[in-house]
């Protein structure tokens, strides 16, 4: 079964955005912040990572870069889930590594094309 | 909602468009038209109803049709018809063209997905063969508001996130200060958009080497399906191709289209499928 890792300082979004990727068949693990984040991602890389953009110690931009420094740290798929939705942030996003972008506020049909979108499902 | 009103909705659909509306979609129909009867200042769907039933109001009718019909639709719907007809059926066309000009036609295109789609695959994909081709799109729906939304060219928050790679939006489209994202006038200026009722004859529309006519016979009763698939067939050019969605088909609809075999949910005229076999 695939694993995904959401990151985000936001519990109601963590817990809408899990209830989507486990019906789409993924084992799900939960971080609020960056830096919480890499470490679950040293001690097991996860396929995806839902992550959001501002958020305490760590925020996504740093995380995306830190992570991609990682051994396998290009393995997962990185999907950008923020309010930061002007093209300027999302040309950043990408170039610090994400692979997708979900413009906030979401929902399961965009989850679900988002995953197809970069070979998740 | 009461049995006499969906009664009364779902036999306008069926004679306005063709489509069967189901008594599961009733809540959906009921806020769709919320709008409409607030409005037009009826107290009630009842109301409303009421005047589509005492007053000839064409105009009115029709607007309300068009709302009872689903528009659910987004970019690159089963994108390997789209990929395949860009890839090699537009080529083949084109080279079979004596005016070096091709034209598609989408069938019930909603607000416009499925022809900025096709638009951006020949932006981003376009093979040696169609370099500089003059390839035109329309896309035609029976709801007028659909198609001045698909000709602006602008679409919202959720509408650009389904099926649209974050790469092609930042390619193809400009974000505006509402928040909604338009089309580039590259995507726009191949494309042209009509009101059109499919159970109406197509003629003045012009002949089409590929018609798209995808999810839209199989909520359709079938006599109106039979009615559609005549009207599409006499707009056939020679040697041209009708493309479906997955899982429909036109067995038994019309003895003048047969499956093209080398394209999935593809049909072409009778007796030529294997002709074209042949000659490869």
């Amino acid at each position: 079964m695939k694993t995904c890792l959401i990151v985000d300082d936001s519990r109601v979004v963590r817990k809408v955005a899990s209830r989507i990727v486990r019906d789409l068949g993924f084992t799900v693990s939960e971080a609020s912040e960056g830096a919480e984040a890499l470490r679950m991602c040293r001690e097991s890389m996860p396929d995806a990572v839902i992550l959001d953009w501002n958020m305490p110690i760590m925020n996504g931009i740093d995380f995306v870069k830190a992570l991609r420094r990682e051994d396998g740290g290009k393995t997962p798929r990185v999907v950008f889930c923020s309010i930061e939705n002007d093209a300027e942030h999302i040309r950043e996003a990408l170039s610090s590594g994400a692979d997708e972008f979900i413009m906030k506020p979401f929902d399961a049909n965009i989850l679900e094309s988002k995953f197809a979108e970069v070979g998740l499902i | 909602m009461q049995d006499n009103i969906f009664n009364a909705l779902a036999d306008l659909a069926l004679n306005a468009s063709g489509q069967s509306v189901v008594p599961s979609k009733a809540y959906l129909i009921e806020a769709r038209l919320a709008g409409i009867a607030r409005r037009e200042g009826f107290g009630s769907l009842e109301d409303l109803v009421y005047c589509l039933e005492s007053r000839q109001n064409p105009v009115f009718r029709a607007e309300v049709a068009a709302t009872l019909l689903s528009r659910d639709t987004w970019f690159f719907r089963e994108p390997g018809a789209l990929k395949g007809l860009v890839q090699s059926r537009l080529p083949e066309r084109l080279a079979a063209s004596p005016s070096g000009r091709v034209r598609v036609w989408c069938a019930g295109g909603s607000t416009g997905q499925e022809a900025y789609s096709l638009s951006m695959l020949l932006e981003d994909e376009t093979p040696a063969g169609l370099s500089g081709a003059k390839i035109e799109i329309l896309s035609t729906d029976i709801c007028k508001q659909a198609t001045e939304k698909a000709r602006i060219g602008t679409f919202g928050h959720y509408e650009v996130q389904r099926g649209l790679s974050i790469q092609r939006l930042l390619k193809h489209f400009t974000r505006l200060d509402s928040g909604d994202w338009q089309a580039s006038e590259a995507l726009r200026v191949r494309i042209s958009f009509r009101a059109h009722n499919l159970l109406e004859p197509a003629s003045g529309l012009g002949k089409f080497e590929i018609i798209l006519c995808r999810n839209v016979l199989s909520g359709m009763a079938r006599s109106a399906k039979t009615r559609v698939v005549e009207s599409l067939a006499n707009q056939l050019a020679p040697g041209g191709l009708i493309v479906l969605a997955d899982g429909e088909t036109l067995y038994g609809l019309t003895d003048r289209l047969e499956p093209a075999g080398d394209v999935r949910s593809g049909w072409v005229a009778a007796g030529t499928a294997n002709a074209k076999a042949s000659a490869a």
